[in-house]
């Protein structure tokens, strides 16, 4: 019964309410070992998982980090300014 | 030559006193940069009485690009940057603050004796974001692009912007140097 409450709650969210994305952008400057490095202290993404998205940033010129409610996305953005990795947050634009 | 390493109880930097006066120059100078409309500093800022007193009805983003570089805009839309730009930057920038002076009192150990000399354990971490905040401070005064590399190999050694070069170039290495400390 429980569950049930909770993914109506989850899809109503989903469809009125799209999640917030947390973005890095590409730079001439940070090291790409570096980016990885925060990748993984921050986000706890595997090795493997942290060099894609830094290859992505690094190709594509952004990548996606994470997704979730504009507080979480916010506190995210804040932690990757202090680590000088340039970052923003949008509503997700997929959706 | 500078060298960070994995020693039991955390890790360790060697310095020529050279090194050493290089950096504590370039921490102070962006501490005095970080400095400008420091309307903080009476304040301990992870106290939420402090912050809250502080708080100004607006903060206005930095005309300096190297303080706009560390302290970038979180949205595009320029109301919601301003926005989180009020209620965060204090924070961000007395972060920042906090990681340069913490490398200050290392290195003026090493600076007041003048001498080569071992900075024993260091916190990798605060290090790394120093030393790659000095990296960005750096790279915008030198306007750093993907060809800078043969850009400065190709400038001749009077060039008064060689020497800067040549520090960015060695903040890099000594970035990997420390990357390559932690993950042995």
């Amino acid at each position: 019964m429980g569950d049930t409450i909770t993914k109506t709650d989850l899809s109503i969210d989903q469809l009125f309410d799209r999640p917030w994305t947390t973005i890095v952008w590409d730079d001439p400057v940070n090291l790409m070992s570096y980016v990885s490095y925060v990748f993984i202290k921050l986000f706890n993404f595997s090795a493997q998982r942290a060099h894609e998205l830094m290859m992505q940033v690094h190709n594509e010129g952004r990548a996606v980090v994470s997704t979730g409610s504009r507080e979480e996305m916010e506190r995210d953005v804040q932690r990757l300014h202090e680590h000088g990795l340039w970052a923003t947050l949008q509503r997700d634009d997929k959706i | 030559m500078s060298n960070f390493e994995k020693v039991s109880g955390g890790f360790s930097l060697d310095l020529t006193i050279d090194e050493a006066h290089i950096l504590i120059n370039l921490v102070e100078q962006l501490l005095e940069l970080l400095g400008e409309g420091d309307f903080f500093h009476h304040y301990d800022s992870s106290d939420p009485f402090a912050q809250l007193m502080a708080m100004p009805d607006e903060i206005v983003a930095p005309e300096d690009p190297v303080l706009m570089r560390l302290l970038p805009n979180a949205y595009s839309d320029p109301e919601a940057a301003s926005d989180f730009r009020r209620y965060t930057e204090p924070a961000l920038r007395g972060n920042k603050q906090r990681t340069l002076r913490h490398m200050r009192e290392e290195l003026t150990v090493l600076v007041d004796e003048d001498r080569d000399g071992v900075i024993e354990e260091l916190d990798a971490q605060i290090w790394l974001l120093g030393i790659n905040d000095l990296r960005l401070a750096l790279s915008v005064r030198l306007e750093i692009d993907a060809s800078s590399f043969e850009k400065f190999e190709l400038l001749p050694d009077t060039d008064h912007q060689k020497p800067v070069y040549a520090v960015y170039f060695w903040l890099g290495w000594l970035q990997e140097n420390l990357l390559s400390a932690l993950a042995s």
